[in-house]
């Protein structure tokens, strides 16, 4: 501890140069930070939203085709299917057109057998069956527009050219996206006008191991119908959506270590620079009694102290602004609850602290094992 | 080699290789100063004198030959023991001062007692009275650049003596300095001398130095070429005969 003094007075040496080595570290890992959560969100939502025993199953020519809503009973009696809720997009908005989130409508019956991960008690869900304009609401959009249970609101189409009166019957938790809201598709159907038409079933099987079965079963057995099917597990629907974005998930990965290499090379410039101009300190140092490794140890806890600080600044930066970003953008529906997660924090702050080691390392090691007299010399 | 000297350089060549040729910088040269001397190096420059000072101060080995300082054999020491002996035994004065810019009076001084035991408290009390004996007690939190020629070189010695160092070495410690600052210099390291009873070997250009030193070994072409009492012992001596 009693070297810290050492180690201050010498970062503050130029106070110029040192800030403007901390900031570029601190931009270069706030970008990189940045860039490396987008991806890792993306999975996170994956992960965290995907049951292993749920099944999409959507029209062949593409997700936004719709299906006939018979199907259902078709596939209610495939083998190993245990719940089948058909799903509608309704798309409306609460007041304004920046007032978006997702919400859809489904059938009721099988809707709790479908979404036991869902936090909705066994009295909403009943609530939901009893009530045909009851709707379930994620606990980012109750907070969003300050609703409450009980309270009546109403939805203004977007896709359709009719409005939804409905009534909060209950909140959604657990592992639920956080700014979904459902209602019945039945009150959706009438409001329509009965076309009879479904975007989407769920379908729950009864044994993860059962699923490429029932898969194989759906797809087959609606093949030559007048809406090819397309099935797979929730995960990998939801990926469908998150893989449009793949390439430049792969692309920010790429581009944040280039960066972040970038900086390694100039702080391991600007760390040559300022050892070199102290061999002569150095030397003395050394001639007073100071071993090498004290010497080493010094100057590398200087740069590791410079890059950790950097890391800090960017990294905290990083955090907040993905923070303050969640906040203002939740009608991005599951991107919503958006947030750094752990490992890129610790992953960041582990490569500043590398940052500031190797970039000192070589003229750190140099300059403190060079010959006493020699610097000195030519030095002084 | 044990030796009751507070220096004792026995048969020392220190040979420096530059491209094919070598270079002698001291070639067999045999010298013992005893204890609580104030002795002088002197020579005309490239004689070898520094090279001398570097080899006492256990900062540059001989090519052969033996070094002992403080009745230790420092020779064949392997680089960190020679750290740590240095750190206890010698107090290092160099030409341009060379203190550590970003620290003040005070840092620059506790500097060598950081790598002893002593607690803040005590550290504090050492750096104290070093600067006090150096005359610069008013001057702890003036950073280098803040002090004259001559107060930084009072600095750069309380820095070698607040270790309480075996022997204090300077080289050309008064080489940068006006005539004035040079004198001070030269009589608070007789203070030291005659005070505290340090050995001090000094390199020295400065005809001036003669008064001050007991003796003067005079380097010539890396040889010893001659051995004579400075004039502050003949001055001694005649006091004494007149008495
Ligand atoms: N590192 C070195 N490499 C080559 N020659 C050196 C080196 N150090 C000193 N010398 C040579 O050794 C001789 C003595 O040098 P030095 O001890 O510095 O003399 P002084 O201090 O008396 O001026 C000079 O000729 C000098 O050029
Ligand atoms: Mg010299």
């Amino acid at each position: 501890m009693k070297y810290a003094m050492l180690v201050l007075k010498n970062l503050l040496r130029s106070k110029r140069r040192t800030i403007l080595t901390v900031l570029s570290i601190a931009v270069s890992l706030f970008i990189f930070s940045a860039l490396v959560s987008l991806p890792a969100v993306a999975n996170r939502v994956l992960s965290d939203t995907a049951s292993s025993v749920r099944v999409a199953c959507h029209n062949k020519a593409g997700v936004t085709y719709s299906m006939p809503e018979a199907y259902k009973q078709r596939i209610a009696m495939t083998k190993h299917v245990v719940a089948v809720v058909p799903q509608s997009w309704f798309g409306g908005i609460y007041h304004e057109m920046s007032d978006q989130f997702p919400n859809f409508a489904i059938d009721p019956e099988q809707a709790e057998t479908m979404w036991p991960d869902w936090g909705v008690s066994a009295e909403q869900w009943q609530s939901f069956r009893d009530l045909r304009t009851a709707c379930l609401v994620g606990p980012g959009t109750m907070k969003r527009f300050s609703l409450h249970i009980g309270q009546q609101i109403q939805l203004r189409g977007t896709l359709y050219h009719f409005n939804v009166q409905l009534k909060i019957v209950g909140v959604m938790g657990g592992k639920a996206p956080p700014n979904f809201l459902v209602f019945r598709r039945d009150y959706l159907e009438e409001a329509e006008g009965r076309p009879g038409l479904v975007d989407n079933f769920w379908v729950r099987v009864d044994k993860s191991e059962n699923v490429p079965q029932v898969i194989a079963a759906l797809d087959e057995g609606f093949a030559n119908s007048s809406a090819e099917t397309k099935s797979e597990t929730e995960a990998a629907f939801v990926s469908t959506f998150i893989n449009q974005f793949k390439f430049f998930f792969q692309l920010a990965e790429v581009l944040g270590f280039v960066v972040v290499i970038t900086i390694g090379l100039v702080a391991a410039n600007t760390a040559a620079m300022s050892i070199r101009e102290r061999r002569g300190e150095i030397a003395v140092m050394r001639s007073i009694g100071f071993t090498s490794r004290t010497i080493l140890s010094l100057l590398l806890s200087e740069s590791l102290l410079i890059g950790l600080i950097g890391g800090i600044v960017g990294c905290g930066a990083a955090f907040l602004v993905l923070h303050l970003f969640a906040v203002g953008a939740s009608a991005m529906g599951a991107f919503g609850d958006i947030q750094m997660p752990a490992f890129v924090l610790v992953g960041t702050l582990v490569i500043a602290a590398l940052i500031g080691i190797l970039s000192a390392l070589v003229p750190a090691m140099s300059a403190s094992r060079r010959n006493i007299v020699d610097a000195l010399r030519t030095v002084v | 080699m044990d030796s009751k000297f507070a220096v004792d350089l026995e048969h020392v060549v220190r040979t420096y290789k530059r491209d094919e040729f070598e270079v002698h910088a001291l070639d067999d040269v045999t010298i013992q100063v005893p204890e609580s001397r104030f002795v002088a190096i002197m020579g005309p420059s490239g004689s070898g004198k520094t090279t001398m000072l570097n080899l006492i101060a256990g900062i540059d080995h001989p090519t052969s030959g033996r070094v002992a300082v403080g009745g230790e054999e420092i020779t064949g020491m392997k680089e960190r023991d020679l750290a740590a002996w240095r750190a206890r035994h010698i107090g290092l004065v160099f030409q341009f001062y060379n203190l550590i810019p970003v620290l003040t009076a005070f840092e620059n001084v506790e500097l060598p007692l950081l790598l002893t035991n002593l607690g803040k408290a005590e550290r504090r009390e050492h750096v104290e009275t070093a600067l006090k004996v150096v005359g610069l007690a008013d001057r702890m939190d003036h950073y280098p650049r803040q002090l004259s020629g001559g107060q930084e070189q009072r600095v750069a010695i309380a820095r070698a003596i607040v270790t309480d160092p075996t022997i204090v070495v300077a080289d050309e410690p008064t080489g940068d300095l006006d005539a004035k600052s040079a004198e001070d210099i030269l009589g608070l390291m007789v203070d030291l001398n005659q005070q505290f009873h340090k050995t001090i070997v000094m390199v020295t250009h400065d005809p001036r130095a003669e008064r001050y030193v007991d003796t003067v070994y005079r380097l010539d072409k890396g040889v010893l070429a001659g051995v004579e009492p400075g004039k502050r012992a003949r001055g001694a001596e005649a006091a004494e005969a007149s008495a």
